[in-house]
């Protein structure tokens, strides 16, 4: 691990290659670093994600055993966020009545995304922890679980799948094609919408704000002849407005992926109460 | 190129590793369980002690509020027994003063008639007593004078006349 980030950093300090300030997708298959060979490899990512969940679970442990009944500023915010999750999510598209049991798995999906995907942000981290396509399919899978389980719960598997794969109101010949591309919906599509929409934002993203800030490094810095040098200001700029845009997307994200759970989940129940 | 031997494709991308999925899969579970057990019922319950304490003041502060305007409506009761009883004892107190005003009259005029009465009396008496004081009186002058009549002679004009004169002048300082 030393060795191969030293090797790095004398690498891009002596390079005036431009390819080696290119992002790659390499980026994303890391090597492994730990552990090596096992099924508990640790690569950068893993180790990305790690940190971050172990400093999420101090911040919000600290804060959960510190709170008061009168909160300060900290606290306040946090409960925000909870606030913000069982309302305008949970409650918003199930109701309170039927929410009220999804809660702590929405809150849990969108703070832990929330944090995993600001870590793309985050100096030193440099990279989403959930920018590879596993975790996102870990979380998606979990969503899946949960409309099956509602669905044959609430209505029995036969009705579920009724409902789901011949929706009323369609003359039926129409069924033909439409009850494989529901099923194919029920079983495909959903989580790995999820998962892929998750993933490649992230990827996109940091690919995006590395090549701004590789070129900035590159044509400021690295390049021996500065000719270029006014386009290396433009790629800052862009680098930084870049940022701004990823911290929004790894907001918009999270919430994206908390609400369509939430869907999901919902579309399992009967349509009336 | 460094450290990265091999490029690797972009499908690559979309295949799981082993390990990957084992630590996403720990991690999950280990946020989850944060989430579930903890975090949310500790919250929760900070929400419902709020909840509760909010509606404990606030049916507190009707509670005083009601006691306020109950502490009130007997504070105004007993000022208005209180002037009630004030104007009472106003009223009685004229009374007695207009009845022992009336009582020291009355005492008064009985007072002055016996006065009256007595000055009267002692005034009859008075008169009683000169009359039988002059009856007597006028007995013993005419005595006197009968026993002149008779011891002297009428001889003359003039001492007829001095007789009568002497026995007028006597009668008048009987009188007096």
């Amino acid at each position: 691990m030393i060795d191969g980030l030293h090797m790095g950093m004398t690498a891009l300090a002596a390079s005036s290659n431009f390819n080696d300030y290119k992002p790659s997708i390499n980026d994303f298959m890391p090597p492994e670093i730990l552990f090596q060979g096992t099924p508990f490899a640790i690569n950068r990512i893993i180790l990305v994600r790690i940190l971050a969940t172990i400093i999420m679970l101090l911040v919000l442990g600290i804060t959960a055993a510190r709170a008061k009944l009168v909160p300060g500023r900290w606290q306040g915010a946090v409960e925000w966020l909870i606030d913000f999750v069982r309302n305008d999510i949970v409650y918003q598209v199930m109701g309170e009545v039927r929410g009220k049991r999804y809660v702590p798995m929405v809150t849990t999906v969108f703070l832990t995304l929330l944090v995993f995907n600001l870590c793309g942000e985050i100096p030193g981290f440099n990279i989403a922890a959930s920018a590879t396509i596993t975790l996102p399919l870990v979380f998606a899978m979990w969503c899946f679980c949960q409309y099956w389980i509602a669905g044959v719960r609430e209505k029995g598997l036969g009705r579920f799948l009724r409902d789901e794969l011949f929706p009323k109101g369609v003359p039926w010949p129409v069924y033909i094609l439409l009850a494989p591309i529901q099923l194919l919906e029920l079983l495909i599509i959903r989580p790995f919408s999820l998962t892929i929409r998750l993933f490649a934002n992230m990827v996109s993203g940091h690919l995006i704000l590395a090549l701004c800030l590789g070129a900035t490094q590159y044509f400021l810095v690295a390049v021996v002849n500065k000719v270029l040098a006014p386009f290396g200001v433009l790629t800052f700029a862009a680098g930084m407005f870049m940022y701004l845009f990823e911290i929004l997307v790894a907001c918009l994200q999270a919430y994206i992926f908390a609400i369509l759970t939430t869907a999901y989940i919902n579309m399992s129940y009967p349509e009336v109460d | 190129m460094f450290v990265m031997a091999e490029e690797k494709s972009g499908v690559d991308l979309f295949i799981p590793e082993l390990y990957d999925i084992v630590w996403s899969l720990i991690i999950l579970i280990i946020v989850a369980v944060f989430f579930y057990k903890f975090f949310l019922p500790k919250f929760q319950s900070i929400f419902d002690e709020r909840a509760a304490k909010i509606e404990g003041g606030m049916a507190k502060a009707e509670q005083a509020q009601k006691e306020a305007e109950e502490a009130k409506k007997k504070y105004q009761a007993q000022l208005s027994t209180a002037r009630v009883e004030a104007s009472k004892i106003r009223d009685d107190a004229r009374a007695e003063a207009s009845h022992i005003i009336a009582d020291a009259r009355s005492r008064a005029e009985t007072e002055a008639a016996q006065i009256t009465a007595n000055a009267e009396r002692s005034v009859e008496s008075q008169q009683q007593k000169a009359m039988v004081q002059l009856k007597g009186e006028v007995g013993t002058i005419a005595t006197q004078l009968a026993g002149k009549i008779l011891g002297s002679e009428l001889s003359s004009q003039s001492v007829q006349s001095d007789m009568i004169d002497k026995m007028l002048a006597d009668m008048e300082q009987g009188a007096k």
